[in-house]
């Protein structure tokens, strides 16, 4: 048996590499991934062995989709997966795998890597051409120089300019734009960043972003565990509790698992951002299993994260959202820890006649965000076990896991306006810290712009 | 030293470097699972680094737009060089060591304070935002924990009033450093993980950054790397055994099992520490360091040099 053969065997026994791509109505599919042991999410395409296409996207993700795929490393695959089917020619690449199913993503991924290393299958050629955006003309012997070389925008991208930095200095500084597949970010965020080292000086949402941030939007929370595991789970991610709460009633407990459910999913994704990606495991594994009597795992998670020292020291005072930022938005879990205690519960009978009293703290920062989360997490799992068959009260607002869902307004519309102004002066792993906190939901509403055919079909 | 000296010194620090390099890949494995709540198998992990490297050593190496690709393979290889020096100047037993010099712990302390260069141009050198980001993080907070480094070293070299590793080993045969100087080992972890980038220090390559400084790395190159970096943590728990806890120092054990207990020990909190501990703001962390670890480390070297003086009169 050859070097190469042998080698191929044992990386077969290896998980497979996928980097995902999260679109519209695979937002709470992407996370239960993680638990998969034939897979492995990686946060750089250039490990990855496979593409893992999820949900919808319009035609600037896919423009983006497309250089993430042509970043992979040789023999690479693509996998992709939407809720309603999809036509192989949405991908660009035609030789993309497609899974009807949403239980048999992980192990087409895993068949097709072990393809992929036994050569069976050819690695998927490039989808971009490896052009140069503009014409080079610099002459020196490291091809500086000349005049205008690309016409001041090397390859597409403005050159470095001087601006003043926070202490006066004149430095360096660049215009990056992130996203919209940044792991640490929310799928679908993009931000013009422009940036001295690590510190931003100044953020812009693109505009294609804050419309769709800006449609209305309604939310597909996480569904109720099923028999089958994951692939079960998965079956139902597109189902919305919430989005059926605005107009008929639904049994409480039908909402607050699934809310609880997202805000452990939520923390599992904050504490592998965090460096703690074994940790946020172990929570995303609660979140999985979360039933009515979890809440001793809740309490002891709540602890764990009072006891960690470096927890705390990354996120107190860290993205605070004054009262007054609070007050212009809908409302959600980032208001009520800013001291401002809107939850659209409390204004439903069924609710009352359960005592329901909204979680509030006042902190307003990261710190506050987490615990309030889990909080409400736990307080949740109360409401689900007192309601017995109590149902909600339709009345065109409900209130999903990020704040209040109604027929024209999306909870996470405000908390991207209020980006530029929160991150503007704040170290690149702060400003993290802080978007991650907000739980921004951006792919959401594209979805609803793709289903109202704003989107290409 | 002759030719064949010279040959059986490279040898056993690549031998050293290998073993201690894998066992660190499988103790982080181990750790992991235990903490996520998964079965922990054990047997299972001990292939699995050769499983992850195989699967990455299959994939080509890919290039970025422009990168300067000469310093981008310069990288890895001045990394691991960089801890493999560091391994040699630690002695697993009396008269056991590569590097057998009269300042051996002002050599591994230089060889140390190079790996910025190195963490450095792993992040300039793709041409890409965010493992510049990386790079320049490093460089930020670079002092912030070489300096505590540095000078838990010399407080740790006090009693033996000699730079040489054995001397040092040798002085703590009646009472172990990590003992005498109580500040000295803590603060010396600390500054490991910074010097290392790992765990709560894994500042360059955080997942805020999606992986910074590696993040356009692929293929061979990309195992190399991680190889280096656990490399450097083999080194820094070597010196951390023989300078603060006695080294081949204890009873009934051959001295070199001691040595190898000790290393593995401080091995086994490095790695857990990435399991346990957030990765730290970077200016947090280099506030923290000027006002609190820095200060404790001169006080570190202040209370040893008075024993010293103590102790000579």
């Amino acid at each position: 048996m050859g070097l190469t053969a042998t080698i191929a065997r044992l990386a077969a026994s290896a998980p497979a590499r996928c980097f995902p791509l999260v679109g519209a109505q695979a937002e709470e599919v992407a996370p239960w991934l993680r638990l998969d042991p034939l897979l492995a999410i990686v946060d750089s395409p250039r490990a990855a062995d496979v593409l893992l296409v999820l949900g919808r996207s319009d035609d600037e993700m896919l423009r983006a989709a497309a250089a993430v795929h042509d970043a992979m490393s040789p023999p690479r695959g693509v996998v992709v997966w939407s809720p309603d089917g999809v036509a192989p020619g949405r991908w660009p690449s035609s030789d993309a795998v497609i899974v009807r199913e949403p239980g048999e993503i992980a192990l087409t991924c895993r068949r097709l890597r072990d393809d992929l290393l036994g050569r069976r299958v050819t690695s998927s050629p490039d989808v971009l051409p490896d052009l140069d955006p503009a014409p080079w003309r610099g002459v020196g012997p490291f091809g500086q120089g000349g005049t205008g070389m690309t016409g001041g925008v090397p390859y597409g991208r403005p050159l470095a300019g001087r601006a003043d930095d926070r202490d006066g200095l004149k430095l360096d500084q660049m215009l990056v734009r992130v996203g919209p597949f940044l792991p640490p970010f929310p799928p679908g965020l993009q931000l013009d960043v422009k940036l001295q080292g690590d510190v931003i000086q100044e953020v812009t949402i693109p505009a294609a972003i804050a419309d769709a941030a800006g449609s209305s939007g309604g939310e597909a929370p996480l569904g109720a565990p099923g028999p089958r595991g994951h692939a079960a789970r998965l079956a139902v991610a597109g189902d919305s509790p919430f989005t059926a709460a605005l107009t008929r009633p639904v049994p409480i407990a039908e909402l607050e698992l699934p809310r609880a459910r997202h805000h452990l999913a939520w923390l599992a994704e904050a504490l592998r951002v965090s460096g703690l990606e074994a940790y946020g495991l172990r929570v995303l594994k609660l979140a999985f299993g979360l039933d009515l009597e979890s809440a001793d795992s809740i309490d002891a998670l709540d602890r764990w994260l009072r006891r960690n020292v470096s927890l705390r020291w990354g996120t107190s005072h860290v993205g605070v959202v004054t009262g007054a930022q609070a007050e212009g938005l809908p409302g959600g879990p980032v208001v009520r820890a800013s001291g401002d205690d809107r939850d659209a519960r409390s204004l439903d009978p069924a609710y009352q006649r359960l005592g329901f009293e909204p979680v509030v703290r006042d902190e307003g920062d990261a710190l506050a965000r987490w615990r309030l989360r889990v909080a409400e997490a736990r307080q949740s799992l109360q409401l689900a076990k007192r309601s017995g068959t109590s149902e909600s009260t339709p009345s065109g607002v409900a209130e999903g896991p990020r704040g209040p869902l109604a027929a024209d307004a999306s909870p996470s519309a405000g908390l991207v306006a209020l980006l530029p102004e929160l991150l503007a002066g704040m170290e690149w792993g702060d400003a993290v810290t802080t978007i991650v906190s907000l739980d921004v939901g951006v792919v959401e509403p594209s979805e609803q712009r793709a289903a109202a055919g704003a989107g290409p079909s | 030293m002759s030719a064949l000296g010279v040959i059986v010194a490279v040898l056993s620090v690549a031998v050293a470097a290998a073993v201690g390099v894998y066992i660190a890949a499988w103790v982080d494995i181990v750790l992991a699972r235990a903490v996520a709540g998964v079965a922990v198998r054990p047997l299972e992990a001990l292939v699995a680094p050769l499983s992850w490297g195989a699967a990455a050593a299959l994939k080509a190496r890919t290039t970025t737009e422009r990168p300067d690709a000469e310093t981008w393979a310069l990288a890895p290889a001045l990394l691991a060089a960089l801890a493999a020096v560091g391994l040699a100047a630690v002695p697993l037993a009396p008269g056991l060591l590569a590097a057998d010099v009269a300042n051996g712990i002002v050599l591994f302390g230089a060889a140390m304070a190079l790996v910025v260069v190195a963490v450095f141009l792993q992040g300039w050198s793709p041409n890409s935002p965010l493992p510049m980001i990386g790079g320049y993080r490093f460089i930020a907070e670079g002092l912030s924990y070489e300096i505590p480094l540095a000078v838990v070293l010399i407080a740790a070299a006090l009693p033996a009033r000699s730079l040489a590793i054995a001397p040092i080993v040798l002085s703590q045969e009646n009472l172990w450093n990590v003992v005498r100087q109580p500040l000295g080992l803590p603060l010396y972890l600390m500054a490991a993980l910074g010097l290392a980038f790992w765990g709560p220090l894994a500042l360059p390559e955080g997942e805020d950054l999606a992986g910074g400084s590696s993040l356009e790395v692929s293929g061979v190159s990309r195992i190399l790397w991680r190889i280096a970096q656990l490399m450097i943590l083999v080194a820094v728990s070597a010196m951390g055994a023989a300078v603060f806890l006695g080294g081949w120092l204890g009873p009934l054990l051959p001295g070199a099992a001691w040595m190898i207990a000790k290393t593995l020990v401080l091995l086994v909190l490095l790695v857990g520490a990435r399991h346990l501990v957030a990765r730290v703001p970077t200016e947090r962390y280099v506030i923290a360091s000027w006002a609190i670890l820095i200060p404790l480390s001169l006080l570190d070297v202040f209370i040893a040099g008075i024993q010293a003086l103590v102790a000579a009169r």
